[in-house]
């Protein structure tokens, strides 16, 4: 098995420590940063994406197969950075202002950092306003709201108002989630994309960021 | 107008309005408050009808759109048509329990009545001044159409819908003092005395309490009741009686909760104890060295049985026991029927003979999905993980209070297990699936209904409502939205 792979399979199982390891070494064999990154462990992200997806893996695993990417991508974000690898995009995301639930929005971070995405996390609680003005400051393509609740979900709507209000309608994609949103519910605000899980979220940011 | 005819029935409706406005209220489930997400608001519609919605889509196989099956909340009237709705049928309703001796001292001298008001379910007893029960009556709580749980109904009463939540809850109630009365050959208006207990949102929506407090973050709530109302103001028919309402401890932990507390009788003394009650919420509280720790964790509608994809009430058809013998799954119906869907109780026991089969491993990967409980009945893959999310959510509450007071599983003496769930729940399958920890299976204790016997209690002692009160008053409630060991007790107990 090729060292790109072993990393991948290490990833997936959520061995932070191999995966570290087996990453130093690639780079002391002399393998890229871009290459290491986008096929050792990007793709092992994208396939605890995939099961996810499809339900044959829950967040536990999504949990531990994002630290041990995390753990490798330390390693190689010099090195990316001296090569010119550059993100595939910038995100913003955040719960909305009354909910504090993060889990959901915890996942939707990682699958996007699991594609290559830049992820900017305000945390929760996040005020409409707080959206716009940081997606404004750090150019971001996208904003992600997520809301649990029933009762907070509306705040999503003031997001979509506030980033009108701005002027960034045409740059900025609005992206909305959560157990309460629906389809019709997006539609209805005005955001552009619904998304019912983490990983699908995260392909969905990619195309937008792509278009 | 358009001309409908509703279980054959003809009436009229503007177009463009929802199934679920011309229907019944009552004539379908409604867990998710009519959003289009829990598709339990199954009609069977034929005529000019909107085109399917997205979320209809999601919910319904092409078959059931093909035989004119749709959701009442998403389906709208677009001309003449007919439609039929299957009545949803009863929960069960837990009751009370035998209260312990007490010193006789009531407000009343003729009758008084205890209520507590559930968020699924109502339940009821009439008493003598000399404390002797003399009825007892239970059933849904009719604000179930605006939502199964707290939040659904908390926001659809700050989208002015209060005065109706209000009135809905307050006829339920009359109907049970009625019920009772008749029984006990009494008028309602001669009871003298109420006592009501129920979660924070609920004495907020019965008293038209406005619930902004309640429907977002920091969730303090303003009015934590421990009052005592005239009962015509909150239009019930014992309009002479004094209506005392349960002191709540924190938005999310509530009088039910302090009720229950004080017939448990954990508080007080040198034994670590523990009290639970599993809901829509999982109410968690540790009485250790003299103080009382609680939280409130959101375990969502799966053990209600909302969320899955045939979960059901535990009524009549629904799948509420499940054992393993030489090697298969036996499952018991409630009422020995036809098995239509599965309540909470079923869905604890199945996982945990799905996990002894090994067709469930400890990650939550279901080897055959749909797993067949009882046919046509099954669990898929996302229903299990629906239920690794609810089961997490408890165990870490537990966890957390725990770990906050420096106590191991070894120092609880008690943990008693409140709430209706809870009485129909084998505490062994908890254990299993990782509900409740293994090691406090041996000590749990099922309480039944204990927020309604400690509103009995408070109605027949006075003097315990001071004692209540302060107990209330000095609890802690942790907030486990910051807790970095909650989440880690969460993430880490999703598995099995």
């Amino acid at each position: 098995m090729s060292i790109l792979n072993e990393i991948s399979e290490n990833l997936q199982k959520g061995r932070a420590k191999a995966v570290k390891q087996l990453v130093q070494q690639a780079i002391d064999e002399g393998l890229p940063a871009g290459r290491i990154l986008d096929e050792g462990l990007l793709s092992g992200m994208s396939v605890i994406g995939e099961k996810f997806k499809r339900n044959e893996v829950f967040v536990p695993e999504v949990l531990v197969a994002a630290r041990a990417m995390n753990m490798g991508a330390q390693l190689l974000k010099p090195l990316l950075a001296e090569e010119g690898v550059k993100a595939a995009g910038k995100v913003r995301i955040g719960t909305v202002k009354g909910d504090l639930h993060d889990i959901g929005k915890n996942l939707v971070k990682m699958m996007m950092e699991g594609k290559g995405l830049e992820v900017i996390d305000l945390g929760t609680d996040v005020a409409p306003e707080t959206f716009v003005e940081t997606a404004i400051n750090e150019g971001c393509r996208i904003i992600c709201c997520s809301a649990l609740l029933t009762t907070t979900m509306g705040v999503m709507e003031e997001v979509v108002k506030k980033a009108e209000e701005a002027g960034i309608r045409d740059k900025v994609k609005i992206m909305v989630g959560g157990a309460p949103v629906t389809e019709s519910f997006a539609e209805k605000i005005g955001a552009d994309r619904y998304t019912p899980d983490a990983a699908s979220a995260a392909d969905c940011a990619v195309e937008l960021c792509r278009a | 107008m358009a001309a409908v005819k509703v279980n054959g029935k003809a009436v009229e409706a503007p177009y463009g309005s929802l199934l679920s406005d011309i229907l019944p209220r009552g004539s379908t489930d409604t867990p998710c408050g009519g959003h289009g997400r829990c598709g339990k608001c199954r009609v069977t519609a034929h005529g000019a009808l909107s085109a399917p919605s997205p979320e209809e889509l999601v919910h319904l196989t092409p078959g059931e759109l093909a035989a004119g099956v749709r959701l009442a909340c998403c389906a709208r009237i677009e001309g003449g048509c007919t439609v039929t709705a299957n009545a949803a049928g009863q929960s069960r309703v837990q009751m009370d329990g035998e209260l312990p001796k007490l010193r006789l001292n009531p407000g009343f001298t003729g009758y008084g009545a205890a209520v507590d008001v559930g968020t699924t379910t109502l339940a009821a007893c009439l008493y003598n001044g000399d404390g002797t029960r003399l009825a007892r009556a239970g059933g849904p709580n009719p604000q179930q159409a605006w939502g199964a749980d707290v939040i659904s109904r908390v926001g659809a009463a700050l989208s002015g819908g209060g005065r109706d939540l209000a009135r809905s809850v307050r006829e339920g109630i009359g109907e049970l003092l009625h019920r009772m009365s008749s029984e006990a050959g009494i008028g309602p208006e001669q009871i003298e005395e109420v006592v009501i207990t129920g979660n924070t949102a609920m004495l907020y929506l019965l008293t038209e309490t406005g619930p902004e407090c309640l429907a977002r973050a920091p969730f303090t709530a303003g009015r934590l009741f421990g009052e005592e109302l005239p009962a015509a103001g909150l239009r019930l028919p014992c309009v002479h009686a004094k209506a005392y309402l349960t002191r709540c401890i924190s938005a999310f932990v509530g009088g039910d909760i302090t009720s229950a507390l004080l017939y448990s009788g954990i508080c007080g003394g040198p034994k670590t104890r523990m009290l639970i009650d599993v809901g829509t919420n999982g109410e968690t509280a540790l009485w250790h060295r003299g103080r009382l720790t609680c939280c409130s964790t959101a375990a969502g509608p799966a053990f209600e049985g909302a969320g899955l994809s045939m979960g059901m009430p535990g009524q009549t058809g629904a799948v509420d026991h499940v054992l393993v013998k030489d090697g298969g799954i036996f499952p018991h119906v409630l009422g020995e029927g036809t098995p239509l869907g599965i309540c909470g109780s079923g869905v604890v026991d199945a996982l945990a003979c799905l996990l002894e089969l090994n067709i469930l491993d400890e990650s939550g990967f279901l080897e055959d999905d749909p797993a067949i409980i009882a046919p046509p009945v099954s669990l898929t893959q996302r229903d299990v993980r629906m239920v690794q999310l609810a089961k997490s959510a408890v165990s870490a509450g537990i966890r957390t209070l725990m770990h906050r007071a420096g106590v191991t599983c070894r120092e609880i003496e008690e943990l008693v297990v409140a709430g209706g769930f809870g009485s129909y729940l084998n505490v062994e399958s908890a254990g299993k699936i990782g509900l409740l920890p293994m090691e406090l299976v041996p000590k749990v204790k099922v309480l039944g209904n204990g927020a309604l016997s400690g509103a009995a209690m408070l109605l027949l002692d006075r003097d315990m409502r001071g004692c209540s009160e302060s107990l209330a008053a000095r609890a802690e409630t942790a907030d486990l939205s910051a807790d970095e060991y909650f989440m880690e007790a969460y993430t880490e107990g999703m598995l099995f």
